[in-house]
C-alpha cells in the first residue's frame, strides 16, 4: 500500500498509490460524517448525527424525568440509582425505552435482579414502578414543583 | 496537489509515538470509567439493541465469554501499543477490539457522541510505519507523511465533532437557529439537578449567553485547522474551557474527545526540550544550537 521514498528534506514521504488511498479514506470519512448529520440517525454510530442536547426547548416546555421507585422487603420505598453502580441500568437506557417498558413491564425485573446481584446485603425490591416527574417552563423558568406519574408497575419474581 | 497534501502534511513520528502510549492508556481508563458497562451488558442481554454496524457485520451478542474475551485482548494489546513495541500489530488489534467494545457499550437505546476522534485515531494509528522502536520512538525526529495524515485525520475527527454539533442543532430546529435562544440548558438542569446549575436556573439569561458562545464557537470551529502557534493554542484553550463549562452545568466531560486534542500539539518537541534543558543545566553556552532547534520545531507545529 505504501511505497514508501525519502525525499531530500530526509522526510519519509508516500507514494502515489499510499497517498491517493488515505486522501481517500479520508474524504469518504468526511462523507460519511456529513451523510450522518444531515439524514442518518444515531444508529448508523460512528457516523451519525452529533444530536446529544440538539433539541430547542421551547419556553413552555413541560420537561419530563423519568426515574424507578422501588418498594423493598423492608417496607421503605427509595429511588432506585440507575447508574452501573447501583441497579446495573443508566437512566438513559431506561428513559429510551420506556414504550416497550409501558408494554411490557417485565423489562423491569432486570433492575431489580441487577440491584440483589451488586447489593446482596441491602433490601430487595419487591415491587417497582416507572415513574414521569413533570415540571412546567412558563416563559422559561421554571414554575412550581413537579408533578408525577406512575407509567408502569411490576411485581418483582424471585 | 496542494489540496492532497494539506491531508499528509510531513509531521515527525515522535508525535504518533506520543499519541500511541497516550491513547492506548486512555483506552484503558475509558474501559473502566466511561464506556465501562460492556461486560456487564454480557450478563443483562435484555436491552441489547445491536446498532447498524454490528447488524452489518453481523457481530455476536454480548456474552459473558465474549465480552470477557474482549476486555483482555483490549487490556493487553493497549499495554503493548502504548510502548511503541510492535505499536503496529497491537493497534490493530484494538482498533476493531474497542471499536467493538463502544459499539456494545452504545447499543442499548442510549449513544454519546464523544468517542468519535478516538475511534477515528485507534484505527488510523497503526497506519504509521515507526522507524524507531520503543523509548526511541518519542524522539523520532524524521517527519513522515503517513504520521501526518494519521495526525490530521484526528484533528479532523477533533473538529467534527464540534462542528457537526452545529449542524444537528440547525437540524433538530428544521435548518433555522433556534437552539441558542431556546431553553435546552434549563431542560438539561432540571433533569440533572446539582447546586452550580440550581443556581444559574434563576439568570436565564446567562444560560442563553452560553448557548451562544457554545455555538457559534461549534460553528466556527473549522477554523482551528488552518490556526497556526498560539492562536491554535488559544482556540484549543477556548474549546477546553467549553468542555470545563459543560461539565461544571451539564456533568458531560467528553474526555474521549479531549485527550484527542493533543494531535495538535507539537508533541515531537518534549525530547528535545528535555535534552536541551539537561544540557544546559550542564553548560550554560549553547544558546546557538537551542536557536536552532526551536526554529525547526516551530515549523512543525502548525501542522
Amino acid at each position: 500500500m505504501a511505497v514508501v521514498t525519502t525525499g531530500g528534506a530526509g522526510d519519509v514521504r508516500l507514494g502515489r498509490a499510499g497517498k491517493g488511498l488515505r486522501v481517500l479514506v479520508a474524504l469518504v470519512g468526511i462523507g460519511l460524517l456529513v451523510n450522518g448529520s444531515v439524514r442518518a440517525t444515531d444508529d448508523v454510530w460512528p457516523f451519525g448525527p452529533m444530536s446529544q442536547y440538539a433539541m430547542s426547548v421551547p419556553d413552555d416546555a413541560a420537561i419530563t424525568y423519568t426515574r424507578v421507585s422501588a418498594l423493598t422487603d423492608a417496607g421503605t420505598t427509595v429511588d432506585v440509582p440507575l447508574n452501573i453502580e447501583g441497579a446495573g441500568v443508566a437512566r438513559a437506557e431506561i428513559e429510551a425505552r420506556i414504550g416497550e417498558i409501558v408494554k411490557d413491564p417485565s423489562l423491569l425485573q432486570q433492575v431489580a435482579d441487577g440491584w440483589a446481584k451488586k447489593h446482596p446485603d441491602k433490601p430487595k425490591y419487591v415491587r417497582l414502578e416507572l415513574i414521569r416527574d413533570t415540571t412546567q417552563l412558563v416563559e422559561g423558568r421554571v414554575e412550581g414543583p413537579p408533578k408525577s406519574e406512575v407509567l408502569a408497575t411490576w411485581q418483582v419474581r424471585r | 496537489m496542494k489540496v492532497v497534501n494539506w491531508f499528509t502534511p510531513a509531521i515527525a513520528l515522535a508525535r504518533v509515538a506520543w499519541l500511541r502510549t497516550v491513547l492506548y492508556l486512555f483506552v484503558i481508563l475509558d474501559m473502566h470509567a466511561f464506556v465501562r458497562d460492556t461486560r456487564l451488558k454480557g450478563e443483562h442481554t435484555g436491552l441489547y439493541q445491536p446498532l447498524f454496524l454490528a447488524r452489518l457485520f453481523d457481530l455476536p451478542r454480548p456474552s459473558v465469554t465474549n465480552t470477557t474475551i474482549l476486555y483482555v485482548v483490549l487490556i493487553v494489546a493497549c499495554l503493548v501499543g502504548a510502548t511503541n513495541w510492535f505499536p503496529r500489530i497491537a493497534g490493530w488489534v484494538v482498533a476493531p477490539a474497542f471499536t467493538w467494545w463502544v459499539l456494545i457499550g452504545m447499543s442499548d437505546g442510549k449513544v454519546d457522541h464523544d468517542h468519535l476522534a478516538l475511534v477515528v485515531a485507534l484505527w488510523v494509528l497503526p497506519t504509521v510505519k515507526p522507524q524507531q522502536k520503543g523509548w526511541r520512538a518519542y524522539g523520532d525526529q524524521s517527519r513522515s507523511e503517513a504520521a501526518g495524515w494519521a495526525v490530521r485525520c484526528v484533528q479532523l475527527s477533533v473538529i467534527a465533532t464540534y462542528f457537526l454539533s452545529a449542524v444537528a442543532k440547525l437540524r433538530s430546529a428544521g435548518w433555522v437557529v433556534t437552539w441558542p435562544g431556546s431553553a435546552v440548558l434549563t431542560w438539561a438542569i432540571v433533569r440533572r439537578p446539582h447546586p452550580v446549575g440550581e443556581w444559574l436556573l434563576n439568570h436565564p439569561w446567562m444560560l442563553h449567553v452560553m448557548q451562544w458562545v457554545g455555538f457559534i464557537g461549534e460553528l466556527l470551529s473549522p477554523v482551528v485547522l488552518w490556526l497556526k502557534g498560539r492562536w491554535q493554542l488559544l482556540a484549543a484553550l477556548f474549546f477546553i474551557g467549553f468542555h470545563v463549562a459543560n461539565t461544571a452545568i451539564l456533568l458531560i466531560h467528553f474526555l474521549p474527545t479531549v485527550v484527542c486534542w493533543l494531535a495538535f500539539a507539537p508533541l515531537e518537541r518534549i525530547v528535545p526540550w528535555f535534552q536541551r534543558r539537561s544540557r544546559s543545566a550542564g553548560d550554560a553556552g549553547q544558546a546557538e544550537d537551542q536557536a536552532e532547534d526551536g526554529g525547526k520545531a516551530k515549523e512543525q507545529a502548525g501542522a
